[in-house]
């Protein structure tokens, strides 16, 4: 049986418009570097607010955020180091306002919550130096911060962190001594 | 150099993770053993330092990563439903609905004015026109067919404008309506539609004027 396509005067028939075969496109290449980069967001947010859950929730906005705006990147090679600040930059959003919903919930329940203490679990898994180690990472200024952390992360050189962040290798190191020697002085 | 400087030299080489010393103080930490001890306390510091930061900063990734990502990526890519649709619905309906409002308000008025405002009659345009006042035509009101012996106040006379009634007389007309059932013939004679009576032109003779005297006026004979 064969199949009659009715086809109107000075119109073409219909494929996928030139718009649909650039969302596609774009939908292809930021698949292909979502199993590269999607790791290094979550690290980066993991770095910022030691919480797993938090830390995932806030790779996948970042990751979400990049797929969004991916078709306005002008360089492509660049969305390494951009999803690493937008993935920081959220992380430390986050970070800020659990900070201040903690300090207004103290405020209320203050009393109690210290006369409990800390629980074991809770000691357990964070020793007085880690402790003493995040609380002066928070103090870090944020710069510093991201490139001890990119530093820190297995499978990245200084190099690499240099090419990610847009900056000068020497600024690189610059900052990684400034933070590394800042940690000293708080942790001595 | 000061045992001091030697040491904020050290610290600064930690610092920027250089793996050897220099000669010099390499040299000096072999004669110095107050600095060698500040010297091992910076590089189990830092050494505490890097395994901290690295521990932060290698957190296992949870495999529920990727899908969850993917799949939020398939959502967002689906079509939804454009905002203006629902609000291009309400509008359209808040205006139909308004539109019907307004002509069943109209309507309405038109009906309630035809009721009190009569427009102007032959009658009232001749009047105004010439100041002579025409026979008035016997107005009759309309009085629906009896149907009982009941005497029933028609609809149309509610919406109609009331009229001020000395008590008396109110008080008689309730008398007779309630006595008319009883005077069969009476109230038939009473209750009839009377004939139309038909609007007829009025003619208006011309002025006539036998004689016409003309006057100056009397500024006219100052002049």
């Amino acid at each position: 049986m064969r199949e009659l396509v009715l086809i109107q005067p000075g119109r073409v028939l219909e494929g996928p418009s030139e718009r649909e075969c650039e969302g596609s496109r774009a939908h292809r290449e930021f698949e292909e570097r979502l199993a590269e980069c999607g790791p290094l967001a979550f690290r980066v947010a993991y770095g910022v607010l030691r919480h797993a859950a938090d830390a995932e929730d806030v790779a996948q906005e970042a990751l979400l955020k990049a797929y969004r705006n991916f078709g306005r990147l002008r360089e492509p090679a660049r969305f390494r180091g951009w999803l690493v600040r937008i993935a920081f930059r959220m992380a430390l959003d986050r970070w800020r306002s659990a900070k201040r919903r903690e300090k207004r919930e103290t405020g209320w329940t203050g009393p109690e919550r210290s006369a409990a203490g800390p629980s074991v679990e809770e000691l357990a898994v964070s020793s007085e130096f880690q402790a003493r180690l995040e609380r002066a990472m928070e103090e870090l200024p944020e710069k510093f911060r991201l490139v001890l952390l990119l530093a820190a992360i297995q499978g990245y050189t200084l190099e690499e962190v240099s090419g990610m962040l847009g900056i000068p290798m020497g600024t690189v190191k610059s900052r990684l001594f400034f933070a590394r020697k800042h940690l000293a002085e708080k942790l001595r | 150099m000061s045992c001091e400087e030697y040491q904020n030299k050290l610290v600064g080489a930690l610092a920027n993770g250089e793996g050897t010393l220099h000669k010099e103080m390499a040299a000096h930490l072999r004669a110095c053993a107050e600095c060698r001890k500040v010297y091992e306390a910076q590089v189990n510091l830092f050494g505490a330092i890097d395994t901290g930061v690295r521990a932060m900063a290698n957190e296992t990734v949870p495999a529920s990563l990727l899908p969850r990502v993917r799949a939020r990526v398939v959502e967002s890519r689906m079509p939804r439903r454009p905002w203006g649709f629902g609000w291009g619905f309400a509008t359209v309906a808040v205006a139909a609905v308004l539109v019907i409002s307004v002509g069943i308000l109209r309507r309405s008025l038109e009906h309630t004015s035809k009721l009190t405002d009569r427009s102007p009659t032959v009658e009232e345009g001749v009047r105004a026109a010439t100041g002579v006042t025409p026979v008035q035509p016997q107005v009759n009101v309309a009085v629906p067919k009896r149907r009982s012996t009941v005497a029933t106040v028609p609809k149309e006379t509610v919406r109609a404008p009331e009229v001020l009634v000395l008590a008396e007389e109110r008080a008689a007309f309730e008398r007779f309506v309630t006595d008319l059932p009883e005077e069969r013939d009476v109230a038939v004679a009473f209750t009839r539609p009377a004939a139309d009576a038909k609007d007829e032109a009025v003619e208006i003779a011309f002025l006539q004027i036998d004689e016409l005297e003309v006057k100056p006026l009397e500024s006219s004979n100052r002049e």
